[in-house]
């Protein structure tokens, strides 16, 4: 067995987990961030949802009921969260836009508006109202959009399809970064005699380089583009995933990619190390502090037995609704099942309430009574908690 | 206003078999269902072709019918019917004397057994639970209840009978006394519909009383409530029994790639207000996991109740009232057919149309156990090979079903319902329930112009609600972090909660 050692271990590869690690390595702090594969992240929109109840998410964050985390989280900590996420996403060119001051729209592929707060650049233009003109490019045979969901909303839109010879989104985003197959797109696009004030495309502008053809396509039809997120694979969620993932190696963090964390080592009252079972043999991590941001049940954090909820790696203490027929409601869409209280009760410090171990910090959608989809609490909530969390934990190291 | 001879109200089993039953003899006959086919009762059911081996000792002329049935359908339904075989799987503390009476009454009746080993059932089905005493085999099979209706109903088709699904009846159209037609509601345009006819039949399974009520008669019947769990996996490749007096959750059935444990027996009163209780769900978990250990790991995609009609008795417990069918003469030109099984619906409708031929003072014996069904080649038509060869395209990656096969079936069949492509493809039926593939298979329709722009965001959203109904009562380990998944997707990435304040 190989027994590697850092200052401290983050466990999970989502918002919350990056942006800890991130952060502590910043500090000069030895990190390792373990990984059990990709994460829930890379399937989201790629948008910073702060707090999407309230048209201002300071406000809606205050409105929070008492026992949400997000209250554990400084103003003045989220704000300086927010500003390095996007100083550190500008630095890897996939700028976002947005303030806390106020929460936006964007368009989603079914005809909805959804609130969100930061948009990487590709939505920017995404209209923010039903009275906008568009004109839509569609992909024939792509699996994951179907305009006629948009038609739903804009009833006057007019669109193209262009047979880019693949049908997901994640083959035609590929194609995008080929130069040859982009100029041949854009001659089609030239063609296509568009009149309307503004262009939509399904979120496939490439896998890296989305703000480069978003300016170039911009710059030749002479007028704004804006992508619609699809159903996962997500394209603007991984590139947001890779921008994170990327900044945290250039800061010196290191990365255990497919290393799921299988057994753990205590003492009385510290955890010592965690194994992981990867490459086929076990490998041991030690540390002085380790940080939980495995996510909630998509991320594998929470697992739902029959009878109760258990934590993954740690086994701490879990809050959940007690009866099973109490985790969700009747209505599909009612959007407080009582499953979104389930998690972890933390302390002002982040370290979990109720559990032995002193060295071990939470942050992002584990945490009990987020209720991610009901207070739109997603990717700045990971941020802002990650960040927190690790503060915590420096303190507790030094 | 559409004029026929004989107006059957229900598309279950029974009333698709007596469509197919009228057309085979020549005469002309209009079905209408007030949902899809195989909604009720015979959609909700274990897909379970009975050897008869489970009435052998309660109910000896409902096994005979069981029996013969299968012999039946085994032969006209070839391509429609799995010859899985079953067992009767004897636990530690099941009684032998059931086992002794079990075996008698079958060789009575004449239904096939064999004694096994605990070490040939396992050789047969692995998954056994190792401490087994024994199994009796017998040849139970397996049997999509859906596609039986099609098929039924392709014959009807063939023979020019009038099909009028999604249509209520709301009148029964009355004149000196007799039942002369019926009034019935388009529920997607809200257009009436007078249809007349010369008898009237009423197979409506657990509405029966209902429909009768709606000229002034009476079906007396107990309506039993069952429910049922499906694995994401096939656990075993044959049916299995427990060897005991019918009880919860004593038959799993392999079906396609999946399998349906249950049941559950619960009296209720209303057809329309079914509800899985998370309690049945858990029983069924567990008197499955006696037979089949593995049931305790296995994902569960869905649950679902579905009502059995059974003719009133005195008997206090349900499971004791006979499965045996009875056909009741309203005395004014409408007559109710109640009871039986999945199993036996080719029997009632015999019966029935033989009832009707008297009626109408005709001679044309029935031809339905001798003529193969219809259609079975087509509808039995999408092996793997075939959605392998289809691979390009693929709309529903649990089950393999391409663009092309829902565009074509769209085609065919013009349906505007997403179900329909379900019945015939298996689209949606896998572990994630439709929760990718119907937003792309409603996004077709739109791209095809069967829907305009607002019914496909509409009807995504009423099959979101009917989805969760489905899965409501089984979410846990796996499936719980799937359907998180598909409501963050629906809810998080397309904001599907905000499209409720257009319409």
């Amino acid at each position: 067995m190989s027994v590697i050692e850092y200052d401290v271990i983050v466990i999970g590869a989502g918002a919350a987990g990056l942006t800890a690690a991130a952060w502590l390595a910043q500090q000069g702090v030895s990190v390792a961030l373990v990984t059990a594969g990709e994460p829930t992240a890379c399937l989201s929109t790629g948008c910073i949802d702060v707090c999407s109840r309230d048209d201002q998410p300071l406000s809606g964050i205050a409105g929070l009921p008492d026992e949400h985390p997000f209250h554990l989280v400084p103003e003045a900590m989220l704000r300086q969260s927010i500003e390095d996420f996007r100083q550190m996403m500008a630095d890897m060119d996939m700028p976002y836009e947005g303030t806390l001051e106020k929460n936006r729209r964007i368009l989603s592929a079914i005809g909805a508006f959804k609130t969100t707060c930061l948009v990487p650049a590709t939505m920017q233009a995404s209209p923010q109202s039903d009275n906008e003109r568009i004109h839509l490019i569609t992909f024939t045979g792509l699996k994951d959009f179907y305009p006629g969901y948009l038609l739903s909303r804009f009833s006057n839109a007019s669109f193209s399809a262009y047979d880019a010879g693949v049908s997901t989104t994640m083959g035609i985003a590929a194609h995008f970064e080929d130069s040859a197959f982009r100029e041949t797109f854009l001659l089609w696009l030239e063609r296509q005699n568009i009149r309307e004030d503004k262009i939509a495309f399904p979120a496939v502008l490439g896998l890296e380089s989305a703000s480069f053809l978003l300016k170039q396509i911009e710059s030749r039809l002479e007028r704004p583009v804006f992508e619609i997120p699809t159903l996962p694979p997500s394209m603007p969620g991984r590139r947001l995933f890779n921008g994170m993932k990327d900044h945290l190696r250039r800061r010196g963090g290191v990365i255990y990619w497919n290393w799921p964390v299988v057994g753990v080592e205590k003492s009385d009252r510290q955890i010592e190390a965690v194994s992981t079972g990867a490459q086929g043999r076990p490998n041991s991590l030690n540390a002085r502090a380790f940080i939980l941001a495995t996510g909630s049940f998509v991320g594998g954090g929470l697992w739902a037995k029959r009878d109760r909820i258990v934590e993954k790696v740690f086994d701490l203490p879990v809050f959940a609704p007690e009866n099973r027929d109490d985790w969700f409601d009747q209505d599909y869409f009612s959007v407080s099942h009582g499953i979104g209280q389930a998690g972890i009760v933390v302390d002002d410090a982040f370290c979990p309430q109720g559990s032995p171990w002193n060295n071990v910090f939470v942050c992002g959608s584990i945490l009990a009574h987020s209720e991610a989809l009901k207070n739109g609490c997603g990717h700045g909530f990971a941020i802002a908690t990650g960040r927190a969390a690790a503060r915590s934990c420096l303190e507790r190291l030094r | 206003m559409i004029k026929t001879d004989v107006i059957i109200i229900g598309g279950g089993a029974t009333g698709c078999g007596i469509a197919r039953d009228l057309a085979l003899r020549g005469i002309p006959h209009c079905l209408i269902e007030k949902g899809d086919f195989a909604a009720g009762a015979t959609g909700a059911c274990h897909g379970l072709l009975h050897s008869g081996g489970r009435y052998a000792v309660s109910d000896p002329i409902a096994a005979k019918e069981c029996y013969d049935e299968n012999l039946i359908l085994r032969r006209i339904g070839e391509k429609c019917v799995e010859r899985t075989g079953g067992l009767f799987v004897r636990l530690p503390g099941d009684s032998k004397l059931f086992r002794e009476r079990f075996l008698r009454s079958c060789d009575d009746i004449g239904i096939p057994t064999e004694i096994l080993s605990s070490t040939k059932a396992l050789e047969l089905v692995p998954n056994l639970n190792p401490d087994i005493e024994e199994a009796i085999r017998v040849p139970d099979c397996s049997i999509d209840p859906f596609r039986l209706c099609l098929l039924n109903m392709k014959t009807s088709q063939m023979k020019g009978g009038l099909i009028f699904i999604r249509h209520r009846v709301t009148e029964i159209v009355q004149s000196h006394g007799r039942c002369i037609g019926v009034k019935a509601t388009d529920a997607a345009t809200g257009e009436v519909k007078e249809i007349h006819g010369n008898i009237l039949v009423n197979a409506s399974g657990a509405w029966a009383d209902l429909v009768a009520r709606l000229a002034g008669c009476e079906v007396p019947l107990t309506l039993s409530k069952g429910s049922l769990v499906i694995t994401n996996h096939r656990l075993t490749d044959m049916v299995i029994n427990r060897l005991r007096p019918s009880s919860d959750g004593d038959i799993i059935v392999p079906n396609e790639a999946v399998c349906l444990a249950g049941t559950t027996s619960l009296s209720v009163e209303d057809p329309d207000a079914l509800s899985t209780q998370s309690a049945e769900v858990d029983a069924i978990i567990g008197e499955a996991g006696r037979m089949i250990p593995h049931f305790h790991k296995a994902r569960i995609i869905r649950a679902f109740s579905g009502v059995r009609p059974l003719l009133k008795s005195q008997k206090m417990d349900s499971r004791e009232i006979s499965r045996g069918f009875q056909i009741i003469d309203h005395q004014n030109g409408m007559y109710s057919i109640v009871g039986g099984k999945l199993t036996t619906f080719r029997l009632m409708a015999e019966k029935m149309v033989d009832t009707i031929m008297n009626a109408f003072n005709l001679k044309h014996d029935c031809e339905t156990a001798d003529q193969p069904l219809d259609g079975q080649e087509e509808l039995s038509g999408y092996p793997l090979s075939r959605r392998l060869a289809d691979m390009k395209n693929i709309l529903c990656e649990c089950e393999l079903v391409s663009r092309g096969r829902v565009e074509n079936i769209i085609r065919e069949t013009g349906t505007r319902h997403v179900g329909d492509i379900s019945h015939r493809t298996r689209l949606g039926m896998g572990p994630c329930q439709g929760g990718f593939c119907t937003f792309r298979a409603l996004g077709v329709m739109h791209d095809m112009e069967i829907l305009t722009a607002q019914q496909s965001v509409q009807s995504l959203r009423e099959f979101l609600q009917r989805r969760f109904r489905g899965i409501r009562y089984a979410l846990w380990g796996d499936q719980l972090r799937e359907e998180q998944l598909v409501e963050y997707i629906y809810l998080g990435i397309l904001a599907m909660e905000k499209t409720r304040e257009r319409h």
